[in-house]
């Protein structure tokens, strides 16, 4: 196989294998490249497996509100993979007065943008879950949201377009784009190889901020390390996805009885690393005492597995996405900052479509690079 | 580390053996034909293998299963088993209680107990 | 935070001589261990050990292990038990997990001594109850007092194989067969000999087919397998068993290393992912040190050096001793573990085949195949001289850094000489007076005393026999040969239990004149 094919994808995270398979589906010649050894081995793996609508800033919601409605029920099935997709609500919670502030000014955004999503009390949400705590005092709830396992999906993904002849490495970190001629054309490789496509999507999470430089190009997102950790398997409990007012944690209990929940201690921002995300030893032992106050059941649960990962931090919180106008050829897909899973099945979709047809029946405007401005 | 591995590269078709319904994974409870599929379905390193399937994700933490896995991906991909990565070590080294993680002691007392 | 200058993590045999070294040069050491004993496996160690003084060769592990304690405890080592360290993160910061909570410790050094765990293989039936690690079954044994079954198979013949094969019979087991995928005996041929000579079959380029059971094993299929280890039809043999016994080697613990962000490499020599360091134990963390199994498998002997070494590296990186020391002393410590790592086991020689000794004889093939030295080949080795009176025979054929016997006699009928992996010779004109030290001192149980000629046709065999009960004088049965079939009639004559032979008891028998030399072991009627 050789090095050229008309669209080339780098980052083979949920992002660049979903592109990579929607582009395949719609008969087009794709080579996705990803530095690191694994495909998904960023946050699409390590996020909280969350599909939620509620609590999104409107500019993203049509976007995956597209994909749970379109894609997301039919994803198991059509990937033949089982992406343990549950669209059983998502319950945002709060505890005091300031989240039930942030929650009703979320809620009602939403609703502006034609979501079915509302403020319940501290009994409502006991109904959903009978398991959460008394200090559980409002939530928003959004019955059409749900969870689903970022693992099998992302390799779903991978596997599915690599059936359909999606030419797949590993291993092959880019380093540079070029353009030929006023047209971005060629990218190239730190092993040496240099790849030439039609279209270049720039897939690649944070580390897309250094690719995107080599033609000028800036977006202003930065890396940052999250933390999540897992359970043993435990009786079935519930079927909701969780978070807070003040997004410090969420999580679910997956189909493997599992509970996946992320969380902070309060440094993130300002933590360091080895070159490899690494956990911070106070970190998991915070997430527990949180998840304790919200489940006092859990208590006895064993933690198996604890790790880290990083988003890619944009400065307005939502992705950027589409054209870029000074770059002909090129096509950008990153800056999700930390929530990118969920809406990647119809970010990556309609962006297919963006570069088969020209057009995309979710408007992607908001999103676009040229947004970024002077705040006066 | 870090060498291009071409996803494409031609490794046979999938010849089911008579032993496909061997355990391998014994806390996930994963066959080694399900390992060997995964191979053709292109995962090709133990942390893709792990992340798909579960293999050594278990209360174990494949401390068992982690060299048999290695093995039978490293024979379906016709190369050494050095060759292969073993996947990440994650905190903690033994499941620990959420109760237990959570509780500091630190604060409490001034110097370490035997927990007796 | 709690900082101290050293934590070690593992209280087995590298942890504790980590400790002790770094204790007596001043630093402030802590060991966590997530047992509630310490010693890591040296408590079920109930066999001698081998090398040489400085080894602490002939003294059973357990004992090296109660040394070990008492020298740490002098030397002012806090060893705290019952504490599962669960993480190493930046900043060489360590969680550990203590009764109901944890506790975060920085140390300016740390020593990771995690040791290793055991490998398995599968088959169908693998995971049924009665499929356990050997080092399991040593536990079960060895520390808790609980008998693992009452009929074993063993697969491996490595000296975990070997040895604990043995310990099961000792404690009452029978075993039933020894297996092994490979062409020859892994381990030391001495430790195969003294199991063969009680009747056990050894099944060599063998392996198994399948455990039989619907809840728990109940029988076990071997067969035999090509030089593609694939089984050859036709072969297959069953036997009732209760407990198959698994000893395919060992995989370093290495995962606190490796979350660490160590830099790790993949090497089947040394069991599998370990760290890469230097010889003393330097990883690629500045501060972090590693010793014994985690850094690659070998035995305790050898884990016991590196744990000095990465221990006083850690002091010389800390100020408490200059570099010269740290030289002077890594010298000597590096001949001690160069005399464990020679001879025919030696790490180098792992996977060759050896043909002759040091001393150009020709290897026995039989003790490698079948697990027992032929009367042809015994003959050849320098340990077997024919003489009037009492003399020891030591059958010892293979080039292993072991010396205790040369020591034991206090008259000087044994040699071993300078080069610490030669065979044992009887030295000319040296006059042997039935002491029994040496028989009891041999960690391979390889030397016999025997009178070949009594006059009246019968011929004295002293053999070691660490089995329950002890047959009482008089008392009738058979002699067994090296392979274990009944050769002979046999009588004890004598029973002696000595304390200078620290619980090898000695048994001397008689036997026809003729069987002077083949019979090696009793069996009551």
């Amino acid at each position: 196989m050789g090095n050229n094919a008309e669209i080339i994808v780098i980052g083979g995270g949920i992002i660049g294998c979903a592109i990579s398979y929607y582009l395949a589906k719609r008969g087009a010649d794709v080579i996705c490249l990803e530095g690191s050894d694994h495909f998904g081995n960023g946050g699409s793996s390590r996020n909280g497996g969350g599909v939620r609508q509620s609590g999104r800033d409107p500019r993203e919601l049509p976007l995956v509100m597209y994909g749970i409605r379109n894609l997301w029920p039919f994803l198991s099935e059509e990937l033949d993979v089982d992406c343990e997709y549950h669209q059983d609500g998502n319950l945002r919670l709060g505890k005091t007065k300031k989240h039930e502030e942030i929650l009703t000014g979320l809620t009602e955004r939403a609703v502006k943008a034609g979501l079915d999503v509302k403020m319940i009390d501290g009994d409502e949400v006991r109904r959903i879950n009978p398991y959460l705590s008394e200090e559980v005092t409002c939530a928003s709830w959004c019955p059409t949201d749900g969870h689903a396992n970022p693992l099998t999906t992302t390799l779903g993904f991978y596997k599915a377009a690599r059936k359909m002849g999606v030419h797949f490495l590993s291993g092959e970190k880019v380093i540079e784009m070029r353009k030929v001629k006023g047209v971005l054309r060629k990218v190239i490789c730190a092993s040496g190889n240099i790849y030439e496509g039609e279209t270049i999507v720039l897939a690649a999470g944070y580390e897309s901020r250094a690719i995107a430089g080599t033609v000028g190009i800036d977006i202003p997102m930065q890396p940052a390390m999250l933390e999540a950790l897992v359970t043993e398997a435990e009786p079935p409990m519930f079927d909701q996805m969780l978070g807070t007012a003040e997004a410090d944690f969420y999580g679910h209990q997956t189909k493997h009885g599992s509970f996946v929940f992320g969380g902070s201690s309060g440094l993130e921002g300002f933590t360091k690393d080895n070159g490899t995300p690494v956990c911070y030893a106070k970190t998991a032992p915070c997430i527990c005492r949180g998840i304790m106050k919200y489940f006092p059941d859990l208590a006895e649960a064993k933690i198996v597995r604890t790790w880290a990962g990083w988003m890619d931090r944009c400065v307005d919180g939502v992705p950027v996405l589409g054209k870029v106008e000074e770059v002909p050829g090129l096509i950008l897909a990153c800056g999700f900052t930390g929530h990118g899973f969920g809406i990647a099945p119809g970010a990556a979709d309609q962006l297919a479509e963006l570069i088969t047809t020209g057009s995309t029946q979710v408007d992607l405007s908001a999103l676009r690079y040229d947004r970024f401005r002077a705040k006066i | 580390m870090n060498a291009v591995n071409d996803r494409s590269r031609d490794i046979g078709p999938f010849i089911p053996g008579t032993d496909d319904d061997i355990l391998i994974c014994r806390c996930e409870e994963i066959t080694k034909g399900e390992i060997r599929k995964a191979v053709h379905d292109g995962m090709w390193t133990m942390t893709e293998i792990r992340r798909y399937l579960r293999t050594g994700m278990g209360l174990c933490q494949g401390q068992t299963c982690a060299k048999l896995v290695k093995a039978i991906v490293a024979k379906e991909l016709g190369i050494s088993p050095a060759e292969l990565e073993p996947a990440t070590s994650r905190v903690p080294m033994r499941p620990i209680e959420m109760r237990i993680f959570a509780n500091e002691l630190a604060d409490k007392k001034e110097d370490g107990q035997d927990g007796k | 935070m709690k900082r101290y200058d050293l934590i070690i993590v593992g209280a087995g045999p590298s942890g504790l001589c980590a400790a002790i070294e770094a204790a007596k040069r001043g630093l402030n050491t802590v060991v966590f261990d997530e047992n509630e004993k310490p010693g890591g496996q040296l408590f079920k160690q109930i066999h001698k050990f081998f090398g040489s003084k400085e080894h602490r060769a002939k003294v059973r592990g357990f004992v090296i292990g109660r040394q070990l304690l008492d020298e740490a405890d002098r030397a002012g080592v806090k060893v705290v038990l019952n504490a599962t360290v669960i993480g190493l993160y930046q900043d060489k910061e360590i969680v550990v997990k203590i009764g109901d909570g944890i506790e975060h410790y920085k140390g300016d050094a740390i020593i990771i001594a995690t040791g290793a765990a055991e490998n398995m293989v599968t088959f169908p039936g693998w995971t049924l109850p009665g499929v356990i690690g050997a080092g399991a079954a040593q536990t079960m044994m060895n520390l808790h007092g609980v008998l693992p079954g009452k009929k074993v198979l063993m697969l491996g013949s490595g000296n975990v194989g070997l040895v604990v094969s043995f310990q099961l019979m000792q404690c009452g087991c029978e075993v039933t067969a020894l297996v092994d995928a490979a062409p020859r005996v892994g381990g030391y041929g001495v430790h195969a000999a003294k199991i063969a000579r009680t009747g056990v079959p050894f099944y060599l380029s063998h392996t198994i087919v399948r455990a039989e059971g619907e809840e728990c094993v109940t029988g076990v299929v071997i067969a035999e397998i090509d030089s593609h280890f694939q089984f050859i039809p036709g072969t297959e043999k069953h036997f009732d068993v209760d407990t198959i016994c698994l000893a395919v080697g060992l995989s370093p613990m290495s995962q606190l290393l490796k979350m660490a962000g160590c830099k790790m490499e993949d090497n089947p020599k040394r069991g599998g992912q370990v760290p890469v360091c230097d010889e003393y134990g330097r990883t690629s963390l500045p501060g972090v040190f590693v010793a014994g199994d985690v850094s690659g498998i070998e035995e305790a002997s050898s884990a016991m050096i590196e744990g000095k070494m990465a221990g006083i590296a850690a002091a010389e990186y800390l100020g408490y001793i200059e570099e010269e020391e740290l030289k002077k002393e890594l010298v000597s410590l590096e001949d001690a573990l160069n005399g464990l790592r020679q001879g025919m086991f030696a790490p180098e020689n792992r996977g060759k085949r050896i043909e002759t000794t040091e001393e150009g004889i020709a290897v026995s093939e039989n003790l490698l195949e079948h697990g027992f030295i032929t009367e042809e080949e015994i003959e050849r080795f320098p340990g077997i001289t024919h003489k009037a009176g009492i003399h020891p025979v030591m059958e010892c054929t293979q080039n292993i850094p072991c010396n205790p016997c040369q020591d034991a006699c206090p008259k000087g009928c044994i040699s071993i000489g300078d080069k610490i992996t030669s065979l044992p010779v009887v030295v000319d004109g040296s006059q042997c007076i039935n002491c029994g030290m040496c028989v009891a001192s041999c960690s391979g149980q390889a030397i016999f005393l025997v009178e070949e000629d009594c006059g009246d046709g019968t011929a004295l065999v002293t053999l070691p026999y660490e089995f329950l009960p002890l047959p009482e004088d008089g008392t009738k049965g058979k002699g067994l040969g090296r392979n274990g079939e009944p050769v002979c009639d046999a009588q004890v004559v004598s029973v002696k239990n000595n304390l200078a032979y620290d619980k090898t008891p000695l048994l001397t028998i008689k036997v026809p004149k003729e069987y002077a030399m083949k019979a090696r072991f009793f069996k009551a009627l």
